[in-house]
């Protein structure tokens, strides 16, 4: 699903990694770890096709594109995390039915939430208002950087519990996260920063 | 669609934006006749550029306003990932400045008139300029806005770097108006937002991927 050749990347004249080389394939999970400003966020845009000021080659064989949740989640503070989650739907083609919403909202507890605006909520609630895409999309790979933070436990048991639901699927995650994520099995594990 | 709904959900959400906007201008407009004269024949001579000037300045005073958030609560990036063409969106963005800042404009244009001593044929010409300009404006304003998004100082950079763009359309509506509705004015107005409807929301797409990659 996705080729990774000799991808180098340098930010004011520092290499933040050299001649990577990495494949991701269907059912499988991709941990990327390194210290902060080791280039995982920067990676993540990479792979996204955010940012292009990189050298080497990025290959995805992929019907549509990557479903990305980064540090900023895409939420306006207006709206409620059900248009917001309506709308970044849209983005991607994608029609989804209120009921459909509300199920994946309430999967991350945010049931009593639905219709308040964002700017109301907690950092981990709106987390959770993002990831909640995750049930909605029909994107093979998903690109999540450190949607581990910030979670309680049961957030971080339902986003363990939908990643093994999405490589069982065939689909791929690829992730990084701070602290030790229980409940993966194999995971492939990619590491970034000096200590390489 | 969905896109457009958002908009005016958010525009409906924060009405202090379009009030801003039309306070602005009846503020300005309020001024002029105290500081320069209450003299109708002097009003009426600078009605025209007087309007077009405030609302200038206005649609540049608007041009962040949401786009600073989107960025800012990463939504550009959701923009240029999706599928959605990207030029389609900046058109939408480019339509909810119009209707936050021009449309309450133009709906306060005839008493603006009024009260700067218009007669009621130069009312009409004031709003068929204003009808054919503040949405070239709000394209270049969107565009301008994209550009700087998440620069240092943009607030700065932005008005240097739009304001001479805006100046053959002030030019234009000015022009239209002081000459009684000459059609040639009229039919080059038409011409600009023709062309800028075309060609401005491809140009802000691009400008979308250079700021997602700051």
């Amino acid at each position: 699903m996705l080729q990774v050749n000799a991808l180098s990347c340098h930010r004011q004249g520092e290499w933040l990694f050299k001649a990577l080389d990495f494949s991701v394939s269907g059912g499988e999970l991709l941990e990327i770890r390194g210290d902060n400003g080791a280039g995982k966020t920067t990676l993540f845009k990479i792979l996204a096709g955010l940012f292009d000021d990189f050298d080497g080659e990025v290959k995805w064989d992929l019907p549509g594109p990557p479903l990305f949740v980064g540090h900023r989640f895409g939420l306006n503070a207006q709206l409620s995390p059900a248009e917001n989650l309506s709308f970044l739907m849209a983005l991607n083609q994608g029609a989804s039915s209120r009921e459909d919403l509300e199920a994946a909202l309430e999967r991350f507890n945010l049931a009593d939430v639905v219709d308040q605006p964002c700017r109301n909520l907690s950092e981990g609630q709106r987390k959770r208002v993002a990831l909640s895409r995750l049930q909605l999309t029909d994107a093979r790979v998903w690109l999540l950087d450190e949607a581990f933070s910030a979670l309680d436990a049961k957030g971080r048991q339902v986003l363990t519990e939908l990643c093994q639901d999405q490589i069982a699927q065939g689909g791929a995650v690829i992730f990084s996260s701070h602290q030790p994520v229980e409940g993966f099995g194999l995971t492939k594990v990619l590491a970034l920063g000096k200590s390489l | 669609m969905n896109a457009l709904m958002r908009e005016c959900k958010i525009l409906v959400r924060s009405p202090a934006d379009a009030v801003q906007s039309l306070l602005f201008v009846v503020m300005v407009v309020t001024l002029f006749p105290l500081a320069i004269s209450p003299d109708p024949s002097v009003l009426a001579g600078i009605a025209a550029g007087l309007i077009w000037v405030v609302a200038l300045l206005a649609a540049l005073l608007a041009a962040e306003r949401g786009i600073q958030a989107d960025f800012a609560d990463g939504v550009l990036e959701q923009m240029v990932l999706g599928n959605t063409p990207l030029w389609l969106l900046c058109l939408i963005k480019a339509f909810a400045h119009w209707l936050s800042c021009g449309l309450p404009l133009l709906l306060i244009t005839p008493l603006l008139g009024t009260m700067l001593a218009l007669e009621a044929l130069e009312i009409y010409w004031m709003l068929a300029s204003l009808a054919l300009g503040l949405p070239v404006l709000s394209l270049f304003c969107t565009l301008g806005a994209m550009l700087t998004v998440g620069l240092d100082r943009s607030s700065v950079l932005l008005p240097l770097l739009i304001a001479p763009f805006l100046i053959p359309t002030l030019i234009l509506g000015t022009q239209w108006v002081q000459s009684g509705g000459q059609s040639f004015y009229g039919y080059m107005l038409a011409a600009l937002l023709s062309l800028s409807v075309v060609t401005l929301p491809l140009a802000t797409g691009v400008a979308v991927r250079i700021a997602v990659s700051r």
